[in-house]
């Protein structure tokens, strides 16, 4: 089963715990600035704060711009092999997303590898909001698909009472669907 | 001594503005140890220039402008965003600071810098870049007149840079207002002491720092395990979940129900239409987003929009308490967007909240009260939540127009033209009070008397524990917390971090001690960092005594002495027999003279 990290922006408060922990996790420095995944802001028009991740894309653009061939995808996790890397930093032009960066100190980009030795990539397992997380790839547009689901057009809600307490049930109503029928013409019937 | 392995870089950066000229001081572990960083730093080293002149002028080229972030500033800790400003205040003519939060001290750090000082005068609008070894003063006359929002975007436009972390005056500390603040990332404000108009007489708009460095760290494995220890332990508190949403302004049901939400001029400390201003309408309808220091699993900063009525589109991070409260009920503004749109403009302009909500109460009473005339107020009436009367002060306050130009210059300036008000200016020192009344709580009224800045809540926040817990207390236990505080805080600000997650989450203070082992890698103790603490204390008195602070300048506002109007603590007061017998057993404690003067002298 293959995970990804997932952003949701609108939960990010902007603290950079996941730049902290990344740094001293993988670079073993208290350097935000050698993190690899770092917080945007956008103040005030709009306001926006978003960590920028790594997706680990299957026609990684990274991987393609390489002129070595340094970069190679392994288990679905894309990688640098540092011994092929010559610093070009193509990939980090390349990246559309801006994922990789460069660190003064370092010849070689810096590359989120999803912290390919752990269970739950350090960002993930420290931001304390909730908006960085690690999700199988099985689940990726569920909450949308779900969203839809219960925003369905013709959602009808009842209350009711159990033990007293008042409660609400959600129920797609059969009627409306023929009266969507009525509208296309009865065709369904027709047919 | 102690040899550090971490936590210091050992440079202080001096600028010389006069003729555009930078330095490096290295200092020692000595140094360290005896003034550990932040606030402590920012002492000595106004200190060593009150050595160098006879006299100084606030806004003077010789006053000595530090901004100090802390070791533990940057650091993979709970809360590791805070930042040091300090000067001469032009409030009170004594010694200043106010601390910023964000992330602009943890640049200065990553710059490779403990400290940074700015003297002198530049010929013209100038900013100071940062970009780690290298230092330039660059003219940006084009941006005078500019709001913090926008001066922010375009300096960050100038270097190509989105990432660079400012900080900058609006047009209030370019106008000298007295209580002009500093900002950062758009509304991170050094709000207190008028440190924007000591930026503003140098000519300097704003400072943009850019780093890469490590921040050194002696014991990696330790910090990372005390640490995560600390975000698992705030995380998983009660509390957590209601400070993410709420923030500060959770305080203001608190303060009202407590009878000490300053109301209609600190006249009253309960207001009936409190709910109109709290937390439930900001979730309800105005919240758009969380806001956080550097490494801050807290969140305490709320993004409000207004989407509707006269102020619609006002975009602002905040309020927090002080500010709803200081905009609110201590003005009578019951709506809102109202109390956002003030907000906003305070940040734009650069002006800090607590003092114009406090000013311009006291004008607002002033008038009521017939202390001022029509005349006075440039023929423009105003009253009690008057949001237009208001808004318009705030812009006269910050460009200095009509009565504006008194009201900018603060508590001292008001009262210097205007000497009636005096029962009604609501100030120690010459810094306006903050949102907290202390006539139910003596110790919080101490606290206000002898804080070395003036009637700021920040320098020991004792009102809720004695209103809570306080009944029976002693006048000697009421010291002791009142001086606790002042030395516990002071560490807050020394190591660079917020002091939130100790006051409100009540996490251990020697969590502090045992990480700044870990990064030193030397064994400190809390009773022993308290010991430094002390010392700054002792050092801020000896440059204030210096400075003409004497033990008349230690009492609370006139009104402490006036019994409360209405709500849960009306009729209290603060006795005066009880506050002369609490002052003069705190110099005793404190070691000070019955004067208030400490053996040492600056």
């Amino acid at each position: 089963m293959r995970k990804r990290l997932v952003v949701i922006p609108e939960k990010c408060s902007g603290c950079r715990v996941c730049e902290i922990a990344c740094s001293v996790h993988r670079q073993g420095v208290n350097n935000p600035k050698k993190a690899r995944v770092r917080v945007t802001t956008v103040y005030p028009h709009p306001v926006v704060r978003m960590p920028i991740v790594c997706s680990q894309c299957k026609e990684a653009k990274c991987l393609a711009a390489c002129p070595t061939d340094a970069i190679y995808s392994k288990d679905g996790v894309v990688m640098i092999n540092e011994d092929e890397c010559i610093g070009c930093h193509a990939c980090v032009d390349a990246c559309p997303f801006g994922a990789m960066y460069i660190h003064p100190d370092l010849d070689i980009p810096l590359k989120c590898d999803l912290c390919s030795n752990n269970s739950e990539p350090q960002c993930a397992r420290m931001c304390p909001m909730g908006a960085i997380v690690y999700l199988p790839e099985h689940v990726f547009g569920q909450a949308h698909r779900l969203n839809n689901v219960l925003s369905y057009a013709h959602m009808k809600e009842i209350e009711y009472m159990e033990k007293g307490e008042p409660k609400k049930l959600h129920y797609a109503d059969n009627n409306a669907a023929e009266s969507f029928e009525e509208q296309q013409g009865g065709q369904n019937e027709k047919a | 001594m102690k040899k550090h392995k971490g936590g210091y870089f050992g440079k202080i950066l001096h600028v010389d503005l006069n003729d555009s000229e930078s330095s490096i001081e290295n200092f020692d572990d000595d140094f360290a140890s005896q003034y550990i960083g932040g606030r402590g730093i920012a002492v000595k080293l106004i200190w060593d220039n009150l050595k160098i002149h006879d006299h100084i002028d606030p806004l003077g080229p010789e006053n000595m402008l530090v901004v100090a972030p802390g070791p533990l500033t940057g650091v993979y800790l709970p809360s590791s965003g805070k930042n040091s400003f300090a000067a001469i205040s032009p409030a009170t003519g004594l010694y200043g600071d106010s601390s910023m939060g964000g992330g602009f001290g943890v640049e200065i750090r990553q710059a490779g810098y403990d400290a940074i000082t700015v003297v002198g005068k530049a010929a013209e609008l100038s900013y100071l870049f940062i970009d780690d070894d290298n230092v330039s003063v660059i003219p940006c006359p084009e941006l005078r007149g500019k709001g913090n929002l926008e001066a922010e975007g375009r300096i960050r436009e100038n270097l190509s840079d989105h990432d660079v972390r400012v900080a900058s005056i609006g047009i209030a500390g370019e106008t000298l207002a007295r209580f002009a603040c500093v900002t950062s990332e758009w509304s991170r404000n050094a709000g207190r002491t008028g440190i924007g108009a000591v930026m503003g007489s140098k000519n300097l708009k704003a400072i943009a720092v850019r780093g890469h460095q490590d921040i050194p760290v002696s014991n990696m494995e330790d910090v990372i395990n005390i640490s995560e220890k600390a975000y698992k332990e705030l995380g998983e508190h009660v509390m957590m979940g209601m400070w993410q949403r709420q923030g500060l302004m959770g305080v203001v049901d608190y303060a009202n129900e407590m009878g000490i939400l300053p109301t209609y001029n600190f006249r009253d400390t309960h207001w009936e239409k409190s709910k109109s201003i709290n937390a439930n309408v900001m979730l309800g309808n105005f919240k758009i987003g969380n806001t956080a220091c550097f490494g801050c699993p807290m969140c305490c900063g709320n993004i409000n929009l207004v989407k509707e009525g006269k102020w619609a589109g006002t975009v602002t991070e905040g309020p927090e308490y002080e500010t709803a409260a200081m905009l609110g009920s201590n003005v009578g503004i019951d709506n809102f967007p109202g109390v956002l749109r003030a907000n906003y403009l305070c940040d734009d302009f650069g002006l800090d909240t607590i003092s114009t909500g406090n000013l311009i109460a006291a004008v607002i009473e002033g008038y009521e009260k017939d202390l001022l005339t029509l005349e006075d107020l440039d023929g423009k009436p105003i009253s009690w939540g008057d949001e237009d009367r208001i808004m318009e002060l705030i812009e006269q306050i910050a460009k200095a127009e009509g009565i504006g130009e008194t009201i900018a210059l603060g508590a001292k300036g008001v009262l210097a033209k205007w000497p009636q008000l005096k029962p009604i200016v609501v100030h120690v020192k010459g810094l306006e009070q903050s949102a907290y009344d202390c006539r139910g709580a003596s110790s919080m009224a101490l606290a206000y008397g002898t804080s070395d800045i003036g009637a700021h809540h920040t320098r020991a926040w004792t009102v809720g524990k004695e209103l809570e817990a306080g009944a029976d207390w002693s006048i000697e236990e009421k010291v002791d917390l009142v001086m606790y505080h002042q030395h516990i805080r002071s560490l807050f600000d020394m190591f660079g971090v917020c002091r939130l997650p100790w006051i409100e989450l009540g996490f251990h203070e020697d969590f502090y001690a045992e990480l700044y082992s870990a990064v030193t890698g030397n064994q400190y103790g809390l009773e022993e960092l308290l010991k430094v603490s002390q010392n700054i204390y002792d050092m801020t008195r000896a440059i204030n005594v210096k400075l003409g602070a004497k033990k008349a300048d230690d009492y609370p506002p006139e009104r402490t002495f006036v019994p409360i109007h209405s709500g849960p603590l009306a009729g209290k007061v603060c006795d005066k027999a009880e506050y002369e017998t609490m002052l003069n057993l705190y110099y005793k404690k404190r070691g000070w003279d019955k004067n208030g003067n400490p053996d040492i002298s600056c």
